[in-house]
């Protein structure tokens, strides 16, 4: 049903041009198929002037409406059933080069011209892109990809039928199975990240384990969660600083762990979907579920002076939109911001409908990033817990709740970027309230709900300054009066009178001995939460006390996504041209036309959205997901642009193997990743050889046909941790706060911001790459060199790259040379006097495979030179080797440089 | 007239093809430092079309992603150095002359200027503010320079000003962002990652786009003001560094000679080469010429980032100093590097943005300062260029990332203690000077307070549109596949500015 058969029909077609006319009517009874057949013509040829962004001469081919519309000359361009009078097929056979199509460009060829002269006659019948269509149930039944296949009638199974096909298609075949050495090396780095154990080595070359059971024990080891969070941590933008010009240091690494540990529980990927995008909108939500949300907080926020927190907040939502779609649905919806999507069918309102499911959370690109969840010592816990059961005896169990909100994450606030009409005022940096002696502002719009009592965040370098709050106006009735003293950064506890409606709030403060233009203070947030019950009571002030502490106490937090509540709600605008402050209409939540429809029962939010993408009718989210599996473990993707599926996107090379496995991603596997990386890599097509003769790289180079393994280069993380694993440094710690391994000097330097590296003490210098602090503007130097990013904004890919300074980080590096003087102690802790044995065995670790004996003789020569080096200059031996090292000698000396050899080797840093 | 240029550039092509053939077999030949590399003879003689190699059809450009490349019209310039004044240098005391301001100067801004804008930091009605620097015409041309720049004012014959330039950002991170990649968003190429995908570098022992930074700190931006966005992260500025490595692990680790580096590259490579023997990948061929690349790097990157062997005359022309971390050096570098056949060449002082918050940014005072550290340097660069011959062909651009207010600023309403200006996106200065540049022109005009442009006005895409017109790229057609769509450094905008091209 998919490409193949339009394939022959289009050699056939080709075939058939100089046939006789009988054939000729033959073919007239075909029907065009639109999305594999017209619609590349019309993106190829029309769609640049007709379409999204431009409408020249008012014709647009992008929806079917817009195309049979009436243009400016007042005729519709196409006229279903009617291809000699429709403009469209005039204008190409135009003879006057002003009026010919495609304006001033080559013309059509005569096949691309009878394929739409063709499809008007047939009646111009629109069609949906492939891509958008349903995964419909393979025709090829499910087989299991055990070793050992059972059905028999077939040569090959699942995965290796569907490649087959098209090798045969291609005079291609399968490679002969990879040798178990460099099979073992392959599959362990695509699973974990690292070389296999001394352990499965043993029990899998001894032939005491199955290839299956290989497989098995690597998807359990827990480097298997370090290895491919890596990759999802490249879509999730996650980085451990803000972004943007000061890009100070956020905490965040609470979800790189969520990340990890979602791996390694094999979470289902619906779950792991609806977690992170609406964590927070499940039925009591799990402190777990409240951390997955910060995968959309891994937004930027921008601290610059001067800069309007709300143009950064809505930056921050257009920027969940776009990796929203991206991540889960292959489609690239940033040109969908100021226009209609110049080639899919994505209409410009339709955008900010996505957009209204993202734009009601708390977040504001505040300084301070909340809202954050807290995470509690059992101190607090336990001050939490009386607290709450003292709310729920004394008030009521709806004031416990929103007491339980507020400690977990401080919600709901308001901050003081909302202050506005300063008199002797400022926000100070355009971030905290600071008003100076006899000043003012106002607070519009807020609505306490009642609450008899006010929390504030604040710090004062004064003491004895009065504030005072009054309702409307400098001549409102006071609503709370206070006064504020000497404090570093606080949330302090004022009485509040109880207001039931929504106010505005003026607020002035007085203090004489002020300097001018001083700031009295600098207020972060104002809220409002009513006080604790049963003020009458005995052991009322403890709990209250109590209650104050744990509001101070300093605790780990991280950003993360909450909805804001009914009276905070946000209303959603088309933004004219993209711009955010030229407000069109008002947007609802809702899921753009050409995919999958509504399910009226979900939740009109974020969660519904989440539901959405995971319900089995959305076409893109299965396929998308397994195109990514697919790419990271063969370098190319069944669709080879990772980040686009839609109109424009290459054609996939073998479409029933993609739906065939996302059909089955989600109805045999349950969403398991690890049982579809588990199912890919037991495939035939895997587990070949890489080696590639001249005959097949001419008719292959990119491998698409699967005609051989796959051979790639490792990426960033692999490269190190690998070095660090053969010579024994790596760390086996996992999670945590972030790590600063060795990195050269004066490679911080950002502006506004005093942090520095501070390089990190014992493991931790040694810990997986996965665990290296990110600085958004200065990443780690030689991540960046082997090809990783800033992680700034969603990566789909890593474009992998070949170049001199990636061969300087793996010669001259500390860390690799580090890694390089342990390998060379353990290479002569081996084999003391036998260099050639110590050479033997430094390879072995390193490539899992055995010595050639022509590298042998390379290494024993560099060995050699390297000794007698050493041994006349002693000075030079005495540098190589690290000052704390117990053993000082010529051959130590000449064994690290063979190790740093071995760990520069092509070998060494691809994938075999 | 455009048969005319495509013959033209055919030529060039072929110039460049005979060229490049024979420059990768010298070099393939001569060995530099005397790398004994017996199994690499396949991988010399490569041409820049398809050859065969070991039974494999490839491009040089498989082998080296940074191979030279003719561009697809004919250039007026080879190479660029862009000088990036980081937090924006005020336009009112450097080209743009305002008599007008002085008299107004102290006077509340008028309303009709302020109403429905957005300033940084500026609120309420603040007072204008006349120059602070005093101006006069110099040289044939009769350009307006401000005392500032005393030697500027010398060469100013040499360049083209553009008086009206705007953009639409006002904070420098995303204002940066667009000067330098066309988005104020990250993710996009920056422009030196533009031209090196497209041009490729003509001297394989450098890095093809070298970044070189002073005033002690990184663009605003942070390095993605010369990352490669989408383009693979070979194109991607190189950051040479005064203290430390010149170029981050260039050294040799302690305690390892450079014989013994040859031959541990040596040793490396010829395994390497058994390794294709065995697996045919030409990637392997590609990291075999890494290394060789690297390690000739290593000898030639030094080399050039030295600057203690200059002649007096010339540390007396730029103003070097050499061991410190300077505009006056890196100005002098960056003759160096395109000498050298470097690409392009990005400098990024920092230390601009003149609010007057503080001494060291009050428009008489540190802005003052900040003039005179570039003012000899970067004068000396023309000069420079010139007599060796390299002006012609090289594409010297000066300017921020936005201009200065006319307006005095108040930050958040207060008085300040020094003379300041607010980020301003209406109108400010930026020259170009070299290949292809009208000498002595001036392009675009403001009002009388220099608020906006009133004439000549030119945007940010225009800026690059021009340049890469100047590098033989047609700027519509000059683009790359990402997400589905072709993309392109000037998005769906850019005029050439004709006025300034010679």
């Amino acid at each position: 049903m998919f490409m193949p058969k339009r394939k022959i029909t289009g050699l056939l077609t080709a075939a058939m041009v100089l046939l006789v006319a009988g054939i000729l009517i033959f073919r007239q009874s075909e029907q065009v198929d639109f999305s594999t057949e017209v619609k590349p013509i019309l993106n190829k040829h029309c769609i640049s002037c007709h379409g999204g962004v431009k409408k020249n001469g008012g014709f647009s081919v992008l929806f079917e409406e817009e195309a049979l519309a009436l243009t400016k000359s007042g005729v519709a361009a196409i006229i279903p059933g009617d291809p000699k009078n429709s403009e469209l097929i005039k204008r190409l056979h135009e003879e006057d080069s002003e009026m010919r199509m495609p304006y001033h460009r080559a013309s059509l060829t005569d096949e691309e011209i009878k394929t739409l002269h063709k499809w008007i006659k047939q009646g111009a019948k629109w069609g949906k892109h492939w891509a958008y269509n349903p995964v419909l149930k393979p025709t090829v039944n499910w087989v299991s990809q055990q070793a050992g296949f059972s059905d028999s009638k077939k040569k090959y199974q699942g995965i290796d039928f569907f490649i087959h096909e098209k090798q045969k298609e291609n005079k291609l075949s399968f490679s002969e199975d990879e040798d178990s050495r460099k099979l073992l090396r392959r599959v362990s780095l695509d699973i974990t990240g690292l070389p296999p154990t001394e352990a499965l080595q043993n029990d899998w070359l001894t032939g005491k384990i199955t290839y299956e059971q290989l497989v098995d024990r690597l998807l359990d080891s827990p480097s298997f969660g370090e290895k491919w969070a890596s990759w999802w941590l490249d879509l999730a933008r996650y980085a451990d600083t803000k972004g943007y010009e000061r890009d100070v240091s956020r905490t965040m690494w609470k979800y790189r762990d969520w990340v990890i540990k979602a791996f390694n529980d094999d979470k289902p990927f619906d779950e792991f979907t609806i977690e992170q995008l609406a964590g927070d909108l499940l039925p009591n939500p799990t402190q777990d579920q409240m951390i997955a949300t910060a995968f959309h907080r891994n937004t930027m926020n921008n601290d610059e002076g001067g800069t309007e927190d709300e143009e950064f907040r809505v930056a921050a939502v257009l920027d969940r939109v776009n990796t929203t779609f991206e991540v889960w649905q292959s489609t690239t919806m940033a040109c969908v911001q100021c226009h209609s999507h110049p080639y899919d069918p994505f209409r410009h309102e339709e955008y900010f409908q996505l957009s209204a499911f993202f734009n009601n959370t708390r977040d504001e690109d505040t300084h301070d990033e909340e809202p954050k969840l807290r995470f509690y010592e059992e101190e607090d816990r336990e001050k939490i817990a009386s607290v709450l059961s003292w709310a729920n005896s004394n008030g009521s169990k709806k004031q416990a709740e929103a007491l339980t909100d507020f400690f977990n994450f401080r919600e709901p606030k308001y901050h003081a970027h909302l202050c506005e009409d300063f008199v002797n005022g400022e926000l100070i940096d355009t971030k905290w309230l600071g008003l100076w002696h006899d000043g003012s502002c106002y607070l519009r719009n807020v609505d306490t709900q009642g609450a008899d009592q006010l929390l504030m965040h604040y710090n004062s370098g004064l003491n004895g300054t009065k504030l005072t709050i009054r309702n409307g106006g400098p001549e409102g009735e006071i609503l709370s009066q206070f006064i504020i003293d000497k404090t570093s950064n606080v949330t302090k506890s004022f009485p509040f009178k109880k207001i039931p409606i929504p106010v505005d709030l003026y607020i002035k403060v007085e203090n004489p001995k002020a300097s001018p233009q001083q700031s009295t203070s600098a207020i972060t947030w104002f809220a409002f939460v009513n006080s604790l019950p049963g003020k009458e009571k005995e052991g009322y002030k403890e709990i209250n006390d109590r209650f104050n502490s744990v509001l101070n106490s300093k605790v780990p937090t991280l950003p993360i996504m909450i909805e804001n509540p009914s009276l905070m709600q946000r209303k959603t605008h088309v933004f004219e041209r993209g711009n955010w402050l030229l407000h069109g209409e008002e947007v609802n939540p809702k899921t753009p036309e050409a995919l999958n429809s509504w399910n009226p029962d979900w939740p009109n939010n974020r969660l519904g959205l989440a539901y959405w993408l995971t319900d089995r009718e959305n076409p893109l989210t299965s396929r998308t997901f397994v195109n990514r599996i697919w790419d990271q473990l063969f370098g190319r993707g069944l669709i080879s642009s990772i980040e686009d599926m839609g109109t424009q996107s290459e054609a996939p090379s073998h479409p029933e193997l993609l739906d065939f496995l996302s059909y089955n991603f989600m109805n045999e596997l349950d969403w398991s990743m690890k049982k579809l990386i588990k199912t890919i890599v037991l495939s035939k097509t895997y587990r070949q050889k890489s080696n590639l003769s001249p005959e097949l790289y001419q008719q292959d180079p990119k491998n698409k046909w699967y005609a051989r393994g796959p051979r790639i280069r490792l990426s960033s993380e692999q490269i190190r941790d690998q070095a660090l694993y053969v010579s024994g440094l790596l760390s086996q710690e996992m999670y945590g706060a972030p790590v600063m391994p060795f990195q050269p000097e004066g490679i911080w330097e950002t502006v506004y911001n005093g942090e520095s590296w501070k390089l990190s003490e014992g493991e931790d210098k040694h810990r997986r790459a996965v665990y290296t602090f990110l600085k958004r503007t200065s990443p780690y130097p030689s991540f960046i060199t082997f090809d990783a990013g800033s992680r700034e904004v969603c990566v789909s890919k890593r474009i992998v790259t070949n170049t001199p300074l990636q061969a300087l980080v793996t010669l001259n590096d500390p860390v690799f040379m580090e890694a390089a003087f342990h390998l060379g102690q353990k290479m002569k802790k081996h084999s003391n006097d036998d260099p050639l044995k110590a050479i033997a065995f430094g390879y072995e670790l390193c490539m899992v495979s055995p010595i050639s004996p022509s590298k042998i003789a390379i290494f024993h020569s560099l060995y050699d030179e390297a000794l007698s080096e050493y041994q006349k200059k002693p000075e030079l031996m005495a540098e190589l080797i690290p000052d704390d090292a117990n053993e000082k000698s010529a051959e130590l000396a000449a064994f690290t440089i063979v190790a740093n050899a071995l760990l520069n080797l092509d070998e060494f840093l691809t994938k075999p | 007239m455009k048969n005319i240029n495509h013959l033209l550039a055919e030529l060039e092509q072929q110039r460049l093809e005979k060229q490049t053939r024979r420059h990768f077999l010298m070099d393939c030949v001569s060995k530099v430092g005397g790398l004994a590399l017996a199994p690499l003879l396949f991988s010399c003689g490569l041409g820049s079309s398809k050859e065969k190699v070991n039974g494999l059809s490839l491009s040089e450009r498989d082998l080296n992603p940074l191979a030279p490349l003719p561009s697809p019209f004919l250039p007026k310039s080879k190479s660029i150095i862009y000088l990036h004044m980081a937090g924006a240098p005020s336009q009112l005391e450097l080209f743009d002359y305002k008599p007008e301001l002085v008299k107004y100067n102290n006077k509340p801004c008028p309303e009709s200027l302020l109403e429905g804008r957005k300033f940084a930091f500026i609120r309420g009605v603040p007072n204008l503010m006349g120059p602070q620097a005093n101006f006069s015409q110099h040289g044939e041309s009769g350009a307006w320079v401000s005392d500032f720049l005393p030697h500027f004012s010398k060469v100013a014959d040499e360049v083209a000003f553009l008086k009206a330039v705007h953009t639409d950002q006002f904070n420098h991170g995303p204002a940066q962002l667009f000067m330098q990649t066309g988005s104020p968003r990250l993710g996009r190429p920056s422009l030196g990652s533009w031209v090196t995908y497209g041009l490729g570098t003509e001297n394989q022992n450098l890095p093809g786009f070298v970044v070189l930074t002073s005033g002690g700190k990184t663009p605003d931006a942070g390095k993605s003001v010369w990352g490669s966005g989408f383009l693979p992260s070979v194109y991607q500025g190189v950051q040479c560094r005064s203290k430390g490595d010149p170029v981050l692990y260039l050294e040799d680790p302690k305690g390892i000679s450079r014989d013994l580096k040859k031959s541990i590259i040596s040793s490396i490579n010829q395994v390497n080469s058994e390794e294709f023997d065995h697996y045919g990948d030409p990637e392997i061929l590609a990291r075999i010429n890494q290394y060789e690349m690297a390690y000739r790097m290593q000898i030639e990157v030094p080399e050039v980032m030295n600057i203690n062997d200059e002649p007096d005359y010339i540390h007396s022309l730029y103003g070097t100093e050499p061991g410190k971390e300077s505009f006056a050096n890196n100005c002098l570098l960056a003759r160096k590097l395109v000498e050298k056949g470097v690409r392009f060449v990005q400098l990024y002082d920092w230390g601009w943005d003149s609010h007057g918050t503080d001494k060291a940014n009050a428009i008489d005072l540190g802005f003052r300062n900040k003039c005179k550290e570039i003012d000899r340097p970067m004068s000396a660069l023309l000069l420079d260029l010139k007599q060796r011959g390299l002006l012609e062909n090289t594409l010297v651009i000066w300017g921020g990332e936005f201009g200065r207010t006319p307006m005095q600023e108040n930050r958040e309403g207060k008085t300040m203690g020094f003379k300041g200006r607010d980020h301003h996106v209406d109108a400010f200065s930026m020259w170009m000077a070299g290949g292809g540049i009208k000498k002595g022109a001036s392009h675009g005009l403001t009002d009388d307070f220099g608020f906006s442009g009133i004439e000549g006005r030119v945007s940010v895409h225009d800026i690059h549109a021009t340049i890469l017109h100047l590098m033989g790229f047609d700027h519509e057609t000059f683009t790359h596949e990402f997400q589905g769509r072709p993309f392109r450094l000037t998005d769906v905008e850019g005029e050439i500015i004709k006025e300034i091209l010679a």
